[in-house]
This record gives structure tokens, sequence and C-alpha cells, in this order.
């Protein structure tokens, strides 16, 4: 079957002007350093589970060798269907431009906004109408190493219809939901160490509305021992957040690992060159939180991965970012009420690799 | 078959382990030498434990005159592999007794040490033990209620959970079930990243040293095997020449070599599938090689069934191990598209360097037998035994593996060569006594063909060297006669003044020497490889030499 895309009609994301949103916790200011980034995620997980979708584009300060002091961007796409593992584009992954965020406004809850984002070759793509149902979550910061920092803003409930192409085939009408989010900082990959995300929402529920209970966690983990971690838990129900767990409540573990067979190596091009190699991901992630009467477990299950072999902007050794996807239980108590679900959710290991 | 008495579940248990992590049974020996340990246990059966070499030998008998007496009671019996208490907080007074000289106690409490705590992560025993508590629940049944039963779904009331207690106490089967070509047979702790307060990379993994080796041997076994035959062409000519290729592999073999290959891409952080086709070109390699020994050798039987040019003559088998050995080379160039260019052309560069020293070895080998010389030494032994068939059974697929990982650096390579030319030469030494003394059916050869074909063993090299002129000039005749006229009852004449003259127990130590000291050299030449399961398992196959019964 055909590839829906014709990814030369889409173009390389370019402008970061208007791509991240009104000022604030991220004002515009130019890229000025090497190391200064910004982002914009997207991670989707269609409502049978079959289909799961992460992609990344990224703007970084520009080159000390461009005389025009240009931002540099690359995006990345990720899709993995549940029998076959992971398909990706390279870092070139082609784009509308400006990519459709929730942080870009006029964005009204309800509206839909055209995202798609495409490999060059057009083997893996995406053409999808998003939709708010949520509100973001009040901005994150960690820093560490001295003047280092990574902030982000999440947004949970993202609801998505269209269509999708996996190595070449065509999945049309697929409905996702799924988890936004926009970073700004300036770090090293070496100093940032790694860091374990992840997201589940509750599958049930109308497909037009805000997901009953999401979930979102991160735990920031700094090389450097003397850099404060950083953990929370936020909840959100019916479009809202909730509660916030900070680091004190929250609690972490994991048991096991993945079979490497699971893992691949994206882009393929990492293949053909000397990576090193990628430390075992976790089979089973558990975090809990709890605040007085009010606590969540998320019980994460790690089914297949993708390790992105990220260049680094600072020496020859990449960095790794592992995009996991698996089966999660998640329970609860808010507010003397019981909750639970079982879904399909969407976890990140980064660092991990002797170089990295 | 159920074992009912606490002394058949401890024999069971020490073979098990001797099939299934060496690496223990050589460490727990160790301890053991020289003492004679007599245990009692609560339901009336008594055993007997003894290392023998690197050996462990454990019997369902009363042994008199123990050097330490250990009397178990039924409970403190069932704590020695229960993970879920500590034997400490449960230990009745007088459960337990030991008595004996104070070195050899403690000698044999290092022994249980060990048994218990590298001995109890493995699943095999686990299920060993369990399965026997199951039949006999009475003296723990209440303490087992007390464990928190896992909830089938969401509970309804407050969890309390903190992420570590959750998983330690909640792990279903169906999330954490091992299916992996390599890995999964020990069972793995629950660890914290974050308590609130303190962070641990998730990437930090603690060491993990033993795994069950027999497991990795068979899913590594049918991997391969599975690779093998879709590497091999189905179309003509079938019947004269793919159908051997693919009947000849599927004969029954340890799966040594893919392992090697598999645990040691895995263990230094590649993916086990990356090396499965390179497994797959040794094991046609091997393969090749084995079709022409075995006519070079005038061999009859291999694997317990005919040779391939007795069941189909000369021409076709020569025929057929030329086009393994080519095939062989192409499944060593279908890596470039997952390795890439650099990684295959390493592994091109070591095929090459693997067939010339086998060549080579095979070389020196038959013109000792043309010329109806014997080496004096064994050293000449030792390198014609290292090219023969070190190379291709345990060091270059050491290489290769690592190579698959990503292992380039020549240094880091050349810390496999020295650890496994003591163990191949090792395992070569025991697999010439077994063909001597070993049972035909788990051999696999035919009975004395070495001494048939003349093989130039430790055996003839020692017997030669100390027996009187009457004796060695007689032997010598024997060993000049040509295969097609020599009898059965020449090799058993041969085979006695071996016996006369300490050749066979000579050999046995000398093998039982290479590979503790290829133990050992494990240990130090090979602790750049992170310790994880796959390093564990080629820490049991270092240490399977010494453990294989004999």
């Amino acid at each position: 079957m055909p590839a829906v895309f014709r990814p030369a009609a889409l173009r390389p994301a370019a402008a970061v002007a208007a791509a991240l949103g009104p000022d604030g916790p991220f004002p515009d200011v130019p890229l000025g350093r090497v190391r200064e980034r910004r982002w914009l995620h997207y991670a989707l997980v269609s409502r049978d589970h079959e289909l799961g979708v992460v992609a990344n584009i990224a703007w970084l300060g520009p080159s000390p060798e461009d005389p025009l002091r240009r931002p540099r961007c690359t995006a990345i796409l990720l899709v993995h269907q549940r029998s076959a593992g992971w398909c990706a584009s390279q870092f070139n992954a082609h784009t509308l431009s400006p990519p459709w965020s929730a942080f870009r406004a006029p964005n009204p809850h309800g509206a839909p906004g055209r995202f798609e984002i495409a490999a060059a070759s057009g083997r893996v793509g995406l053409a999808l109408d998003l939709v708010r149902s949520s509100r973001p979550c009040t901005s994150q910061c960690a820093p560490f190493a001295d003047d280092q920092h990574l902030r982000w803003q999440s947004e949970t409930g993202v609801l998505a219809r269209g269509d999708l192409t996996f190595a070449g085939r065509l999945f049309p009408g697929v409905a996702a939901v799924g988890y936004h989010e926009r970073v700004r900082g300036y770090w090293g990959w070496p100093e940032l160490g790694g860091w374990v995300f992840g997201f589940a929402n509750d599958p049930a529920g109308p497909v037009d509305a805000a997901p009953e209970t999401a979930v979102v966690f991160t735990l920031i983990q700094p090389r450097d021992a003397s850099d404060a971690a950083c953990a929370s838990v936020m909840l959100w129900r019916r479009g809202r957040l909730v509660r916030h767990f900070p680091r004190r409540c929250v609690t972490a573990a994991v048991r096991g690992a993945l079979d490497r067979d699971r893992v691949q190596q994206v882009p393929e091009l990492a293949n053909l060159f000397g990576v090193p190699p990628m430390q075992p991901i976790p089979r089973r992630l558990v975090i809990a939180a709890s605040m007085g009467r009010d606590e969540v477990v998320l019980d994460f299950a790690c089914a297949g991965a993708a390790r992105i072999v990220i260049p680094n902007e600072t020496g020859v050794a990449p960095f790794s970012v592992h995009e996991v996807i698996g089966p999660c239980d998640v329970q609860g108590h808010l507010g003397n009420r019981a909750f639970g679900f079982r879904t399909h959710g969407i976890v990140e290991f980064a660092g991990g690799a002797d170089a990295d | 078959m159920p074992t009912d008495s606490a002394a058949e579940l401890l024999v069971e248990t020490i073979d098990a382990l001797s099939r299934r992590a060496p690496a223990i049974v050589a460490a727990a020996a160790k301890e053991m030498q020289g003492i004679r340990l007599a245990l009692h246990f609560g339901d009336a059966s008594h055993a007997s434990l003894q290392a023998s070499h690197s050996r462990l030998l454990a019997r369902a008998e009363r042994l008199p005159e123990p050097d330490v007496e250990v009397h178990f009671d039924d409970r403190s019996m069932n704590l020695l592999f229960d993970l879920e208490r500590r034997p400490v907080d449960e230990l009745a007074a007088g459960s337990l007794d030991v008595r004996g000289e104070r070195p050899s106690v403690l000698a044999v409490w290092r022994v249980f040490q060990l048994l218990s705590q590298r001995a109890s992560g493995l699943r095999a025993v686990q299920a060993l033990w369990q399965a026997y508590r199951d039949r006999r629940p009475r003296p723990w049944g209440a303490l087992r209620e007390t464990v928190p039963a896992p909830a089938a779904t969401p509970a309804p009331r407050r969890t309390g959970w903190r992420a570590l207690d959750y998983l330690a106490a909640r792990h279903p089967e169906e999330l954490e079930e091992p299916d992996a070509i390599l890995g999964g047979t020990v069972g793995a702790p629950a660890r914290v990243l974050w308590d609130g307060r303190t962070s641990r990379s998730w990437w930090a993994l603690p060491a993990t040293h033993d795994a069950d080796l027999m497991e990795t041997l068979a899913s590594c076994k049918a991997r391969v095997r599975e690779e093998l035959r879709e590497m091999i062409p189905d179309r003509e000519p079938r019947a004269d020449l793919y159908d051997l290729m693919r009947a000849y592999p599927a004969r029954e073999g340890k799966g040594l070599r893919p392992t090697l290959t598999l645990a040691t891409c895995v263990a230094l952080g590649g993916r086990a599938e990356d090396a499965v086709r390179t497994a797959a070109a040794i094991e046609m390699f091997h393969n090749g090689f084995l079709v022409h020994d075995d006519i070079a050798d005038e061999s009859t039987h291999r694997r317990n069934l005919e040779t391939l040019h007795e069941e189909h003559g000369v021409g076709l088998a020569v025929n057929t191990g030329d086009a393994m050995n080519l095939l062989a080379i192409d499944a060593v160039l279908a890596n470039l598209p997952t390795l890439g260019l650099a990684r295959t052309l390493a592994l091109i560069h070591e095929v090459v360097h693997m067939c010339r020293e086998t060549v080579e070895g095979q070389a020196i080998e038959l013109g000792w037998i043309r010329r109806g010389t014997v080496p004096e030494a064994d050293a000449e032994y030792f390198t014609m035994s290292t090219k023969k068939t070190g190379w291709y059974t345990c060091i270059t697929p050491c290489r290769m593996g690592a190579l698959c990982a990503g292992v380039t650096d020549p240094s880091l390579l050349a810390r496999f060569d020295a650890v496994l030319r003591l163990v191949g030469v090792a395992f070569q030494i025991q697999d010439d006594v077994l063909n001597l003394i070993g049972e035909e059916a788990l051999y696999g050869k035919e009975p004395l063909g070495d001494l048939l074909e003349s093989k130039r063993t430790v055996m003839v090299i020692h017997l030669l060297r100390t027996a009187d002129t009457a004796t060695r000039e007689r032997v010598g005749a024997l060993i000049r006669t040509p295969r097609s006229a020599k009898t059965v009852a020449d090799a058993e004449e041969i085979l006695a003044a071996m016996r006369g003259h300490g050749s066979i127990d000579y050999a046995v130590a000398l093998a039982d020497r290479l590979a503790h000291e290829g133990a050992r050299r494990f240990e130090e030449d090979l602790a750049f490889i992170p310790e994880n399961e796959a390093k564990a398992v080629l820490r049991q196959i270092a240490n399977y030499v010494t453990t294989r019964p004999l």
C-alpha cells in the first residue's frame, strides 16, 4: 500500500519564532548559545492500543561557524505498531510550519488543528487533527550543573484523529489520545545525565472529551550526584490539573530488564556507526505518590522500546533517549474517591549509555 | 519425578546446579575440599556431600565417620531457599545443629552461604524447592499466609504502597515472564530509583554473577538452529546437497558455540538477535569442518549417527562440506545491512583468521598421523588443539560476539584469547577422556574411536612418554597401524596400557588444572565486561569444564 504522504509538500520545520507559544515561563528570546534548546514533544497512543506515536521537533542554538546565527532544527517521528515494533524517520522529518502546539494562541478547546509530520522517505508519517481537551500544568523547572536547566510544561488529553503510515502501510482514521509538551532550556547532555518520564490517559469515557483521569510523572536525574534530582507526579481529572505531588511525595522503583532484542535503535543510520552499547531498560516501573489522603500508583510494564541516538553538540559520544511503550495499571485515591484504570502508556528512559 | 525426602531434594539441587550453574558448584567445591559432610533431616532422611576436584558429590545416604555433621529440622531446611523470609528472623532455637572441627564447620557454613545466596536466585532452583514446599506445606503453612496476596483488580481501599514495596510484593507473571533468547533465568530484585530524597540512576543495574547455563544453551541453540534452517536455500539439487546440509546441523550438539557468541554480544551491551546470524555462520563452518574432518579421520559415527561420507559417499560429503563453508561466508556478509560495513569487515577478518588456525591445526595433526609420529610434550598438543578446535569452538565465537556488540578494540578482543584457549584445551582433553571412558549414548561418537583413528591425545602422549620400552614400542606400532587394519582389540590394548600407566588420571588432572586456570583468568582478563546475566553465562561455561561429569 502506498504511503499517504508526499513529504516534499511539507517543509523541514525551520521557523522557531512562532513555534513555541506565548511568553511567560518561555520568553521568546533568540537562541544564542549552542546548547540552548526548545522542543515541542508529542506522544500518542491509539485507543485500541495498536499504534503509538512519538514526535519531537527541536530547535537548537546556532553553530558558532554560522555567520547568520540561524537556529538549527531537527524533527523526528517514531511510530510503533504492536506486532511489528518501531519505525522511525531520520532527524530530518518534514512537517507543517509552524507545527501545531497547544501552547500557541489562539488555540481554543474543541477546535481541531492540523499536525503533519513525515519521514523524508515517506516510509513513516502522520496527518492528524489534534484537539485540546485539557489545560496545561504550570511550568516545571529542573536546575543543575551551575546555570544549566530544563524547563517544561505539559498538557495531557490531546485528542487525535487521522491517518498514520507505518513502514509504508497506511492506517486510516486512527483515533488516539496523548500528551503534548514544550521544553525550553540550556543544557549539555553529559551534565543532564538522564530522566524518566511518562504518562497515562484513562481510555474510558467519550472519545471527544478529556480523559476522566490522566497522570504524568517526571524524574530528572542529573549526572552529578550533588545536583538535586527533580521528581513530580501530576494528576488531571476531566481536563483539569487537580493534584501535583512534589518530589518528597514521590517514590519510584524498577524491576528486571527488558530483553535488548525488544529495543530498536533509531534512526536506522545509527546502526551503521559505532554507537556505545545501550543500558538495559527496566522491565517494570512503578511510580507511587501520596500526599495527605490522596495517592496514585502507576505500574508500567515495558513491552517494546526504541533507542533514539541523539548527536551530541559538544562531544563525539551521542545521547540516548529510550521511548518505551507498554501496558500500565493506574490506581489511587483522590478526595476519598478511588479510581483505577488499565491502559497503554509511553515512558521515556533517557541517558544510560557509558558515553552519555 | 517428585522429590519426597529432603535428602533427595538436596541431591537433586546439587545435580541441577552442576548442569545449570557450574560456577556456583566450583566455588562451593573449593570451600569443601577434603571435608566429608553428613546431613540429617527432620524427615529422617540422610545425605552426604563431598568435593572431588571441582565437583560436588551428593548422595542420599548416611555417611560414616563424617568430618562435619549438620542436623536440619523441616523448618530450617525450608528456609535455605525461601526468598520470602530471612532465615535469621525465622530460625527456631535448636532447629539447626552443626558439629565438627571449627575450621571445617566454618567451611561448611561458607558452602551453605554460597549455595543459598547464589543458587537461590536461579528460577529453576526456586521451582524445585517451591514444588517440594508445596508437597510438604505443614511446617511452614502458617507463615506463608502472612505474605500479602496480590490483588487482581484495582483495590477499592487505600493502597499505602511505596513504589519498592509495591514491586517487591506484586509481580504478576504475565508482565515478567522471561521470553528472551538470553536472560531471565535468575530472579531480579526490585530497586529504588527515587525515594523522595535521593536518586539512583535507572541504568545503574545491580551486578548479576550467576545464570542458568542449561536453559541458556537450549534457547541459544534453538534460535541459531532456526537461523541455520533459513540460511539453507530451498532449491535443487535438494537430495544431493541442500537436504544433506539441512540434516547435518540438525544433529544434536551442546549449543556451546552459539551460546558463547550470543552471550558475549549481550554481555557487552549488544542485542542477541544481532549476533544470531554470526553464530549460525560459525555453526555452519563447524559443520563443514566436521564433515571434512570425519573423512580425513575415517570416522564412522558423529553425534550418534553415521558420518556423512559413510551415509552418502565421500564425493557428496566433500562437496557438502565445501558448500557449508561457502554458505557460512555468505551468512557473515549478510550482516552488512544490520551491523554496518566496519563490523562486517571485522567479522570477515575474524573468520579468515579462524579458518587459517583451523586448517593449520588440522595439518599438524594429519602430519603426525601420516609420519607416524607422536609429540613428546603436552605443549605441542596444546598448540595443535588450540589451532584445530580451540579457535572455532571457543575463541572466535566470543571475539565475533564482541564484534557484533560493536567492540572492535584489538586489545579488548585479545582478552578472550588466553582464557578461552585454556578452557578450550581443557574441554578437548575431557572430550578425549570421554571418548575412552564415557557412555557412547552421551558422547555421540563411536566408542574408542580416537584410538582406532590413532588420534594423538594427551593420554597417548603421556603413555609413550612414561611407558617402558617394550610397551612404548608395542603401542607405537599399534598407533602407526592404519585404521582399516586396526581392530577393537588393538584399541582396547592401548586403553589397558593407558589405565596401567595412569594416563587417563593424568589427563583428568591436567584438564582440571587448565580449567581452573581458565576460570581464574576469566575473572582477571574479562573484568572489563560488566557483571550482568550474559557475562554470568560465560562464567558458567568457563566453569562448566571443571564440573563436567566424567
